[in-house]
């Protein structure tokens, strides 16, 4: 069974490289993005199984990429979690509303956030090994 | 100078008072323009319908007496200036209204039209300034607020940097990592979580100056809470030598509480009491009930440390205190703990306070209130004063498909109820908060305002959305059922608050006593969610 692929959003490249480490780490395939367009291009070009995505982004905030990702046809049903440093009060609920499986405030406990991504994946792509942190 | 016109709103009912006080503005100012009322009812009417520039107020009219005049004009206008006219002998109460935010007084019958004209000046001055200053005030707090709101944002993305750097390498997952290094990866995590527990408490302070911190009571079992507090609590205890207690009654009812907010408070204390205690100590955290309060439970953490000059004892709770004989200054805090801990329990209707003896150790009590079903219902299930005219009964049962069950099931039925509750409709439905405690069974109850037929569709859009929780597809089965709330023992010519119980009674009997899937409506039987 193939590794599943992760899309991680954040315009921050060294949070970027230490989440991807993180995942490659759990068994997972990273590809990124950091900007809100990107991740449109990102997302119908490779089709990842998962999008991890930042809130304030450049070119696109992370809600309106919520937003063009549940209208397209092809993109809704890749599961996105949230992982923002904005306040989950008032964001929160907002981006579950637009489509997110899950929300997180940074810093965020990595077994957590694993454990949600493990969730999150569609079934018959989650890897055979758990994620593990 | 052409001065704009003034418009007085003059409150009298003596009609020999208030003519000889418009002949005093008429004599004062040129361009004056007076209505005149006797009535507090008309007087309130005339102020929704038009500011005016001040209002002459007699305290006494035939349909209001005293201060209670002047408290519904002043909430009536609050941005008018009011003078008061008393009468010779009720200075006293005259003074009181101008404590309360009246501008000035003048006594009956010993009115210049020199006078008036001064204190009319005055008020209208001083009330523009009181004005701008609360305006002022208020830009001042938004502005701290934004700017606060801001920072921690911007603190967090740095902190997150060097939290996931720092769990990498103690994670082995940038090459092997020898004791001695590991131990300071660990100092620099402790750090770093301080760090981030000040930016939270800073947000928190922020959110409760202005208002804006929010709970969300559920129906809590407060002993499991408090166990999971001081198994969190347990391992900062034992490094200092401290023994870390539960004496938790067991007859305690649930509680109506927010519990990741409650468990916030309980760490707070259970902390606080073990910074402050010397080694070889003992903190205990109990909760019990009073006689005399029965709606409340009482939860208290006691500590055998040092304890609370009585002076300190009443700022303890206020923003930024910190105790100037702190033993570890070093690592003292925002003071803001416990500030966040009142605002809580406020929050939840409840108290918080602390007693202590210098040297004998110090025991902080708080309050919250027993889980009450009418109390939860009263918003939804009435409308416009009155009962709403039906009420059904939906049962929402997800059954782990292993027992115990696999994975994250705890994760699983929370997404479920967050599910559940966009399904309904928050003003007129509501889903009863559910147990803490969880099984390999997960049962969740709507009291929905709606009829047998309007149910369907309901239900129809709950297992849709259900369906669609990614975790449930592999692990369980979901079961939706319902059953019309029986209203024959609502006596509709009792009091609403009544009439709210009776329901709230109703639905608690049909919880009970259907607990049997086989009592329930037919027609709508399970169905396998995968």
């Amino acid at each position: 069974m193939r590794k599943p692929k992760i899309l991680v959003v954040d315009d921050d490249p060294d949070l970027v490289r230490a989440l991807r480490l993180r995942l490659r780490a759990n068994n997972c395939e990273v590809i990124t993005a950091s900007d809100g367009y990107a991740v449109i291009a990102a997302a119908q070009k490779e089709h990842p199984d998962l999008i991890l995505l930042d809130l304030g982004l450049p070119a696109g905030d992370g809600f309106v990429v919520l937003e063009r990702l549940q209208a397209s046809d092809t993109l809704s049903a890749i599961p996105v979690i949230v992982l923002t440093a904005r306040d989950p009060q008032g964001n929160e609920e907002r981006a579950l509303k637009a489509g997110a499986a899950a929300f997180f405030q940074k810093p965020v406990d990595n077994d957590e956030l694993l454990n949600v991504i493990r969730v999150s994946l569609p079934h018959r792509k989650a890897p055979e090994a758990p994620l593990m942190s | 100078m052409d001065h704009p016109e003034t418009h007085v709103l003059l409150i009298e009912d003596n009609q020999g008072d208030a003519d000889l006080v418009r002949l005093r503005l008429v004599e004062g100012r040129s361009r004056v323009r007076v209505d005149c009322v006797q009535r507090l009812s008309d007087a309130l009417q005339a102020l929704g319908k038009e500011t005016p520039s001040l209002v002459l107020l007699d305290l006494n009219l035939p349909d209001s007496q005293g201060s209670e005049t002047f408290r519904k004009v002043l909430e009536a206008a609050p941005n008018v200036p009011v003078v008061v006219l008393s009468g010779q002998d009720d200075e006293a109460l005259a003074m009181k209204a101008v404590h309360q935010g009246v501008q000035d007084y003048l006594v009956k019958g010993d009115i210049s039209s020199k006078q008036l004209e001064r204190a009319m000046r005055y008020a209208v001055e001083r009330q523009a300034l009181l004005r701008s200053l609360e305006i002022a005030r208020k830009q001042q707090l938004e502005f701290k607020n934004q700017f606060l709101s801001h920072v921690s944002h911007e603190l967090r993305t740095p902190l997150t940097c060097i939290h996931q750097y720092v769990t990498l390498l103690l994670d082995g997952l940038a090459g092997p990592v020898a004791p001695e290094q590991s131990d300071h990866l660990k100092t620099v995590l402790k750090s770093v979580s301080q760090l981030h527990a000040m930016i939270r408490d800073l947000l928190e302070a922020t959110r409760v100056e202005s208002g804006m911190m929010r709970v969300e009571p559920r129906c809590v079992a407060l002993g499991d809470l408090i166990q999971q507090a001081v198994t969190m609590m347990q391992p900062t205890a034992q490094a200092k030598q401290i023994g870390l207690e539960v004496g938790v009654d067991q007859r305690i009812p649930l509680v109506h509480a927010d519990p990741d907010r409650i468990l916030e408070v309980l760490i707070n204390l259970t902390d606080n009491a073990i910074k402050f205690t010397p080694a070889e100590g003992a903190v205990i955290v109990k909760a019990c009930l009073v006689e005399t309060d029965p709606n409340m439970v009482y939860v208290s953490v006691t500590d055998t440390g040092r304890g609370i000059r009585p002076e300190a004892q009443s700022l303890i709770f206020e923003r930024l205190y910190q105790d100037p004989d702190s033993v570890d200054n070093n690592r003292a805090g925002l003071g803001l703990g416990l500030f966040i801990c009142k605002e809580v329990i406020r929050l939840h209707e409840g108290r918080i306070w602390v007693a202590s003896e210098p040297g004998q150790g110090s025991t902080f009590t708080f309050t919250l209130p027993l889980y009450s079903l009418s109390k939860l219902l009263a918003p939804v299930i009435t409308y416009q004063e009155r009962l709403r005219p039906m009420f059904v009964l939906v049962r929402v049962e997800l059954a782990s498909l292993t027992n115990p069950p696999r994975g994250n099931w705890r994760e699983t039925w929370l997404q479920c109820l967050e599910t559940l509750r966009r399904c309904v409709y928050l003003d007129k439905d509501l889903v009863l908060p559910p147990m803490e405690a969880s099984g390999p069974l997960e049962t969740f109850f709507v009291v929905a305002s709606t009829d047998m037929d309007r149910s369907q569709i309901m239900t129809t859009r709950i297992r849709e959305q259900l369906e669609r929780v990614v975790d449930l597809k592999t692990k369980g089965t979901l079961t939706i059922t319902t059953m019309p709330v029986e209203l024959g023992s609502v006596d509709l010519s009792q009091p609403l608050e009544k009439q709210v119980e009776a329901v709230a009674g109703a639905v608690t009997e049909m919880i009970m006593t259907t607990w049997e899937k086989k009592q329930w409506h037919a027609g709508s039987s399970g169905k396998h969610a995968n």
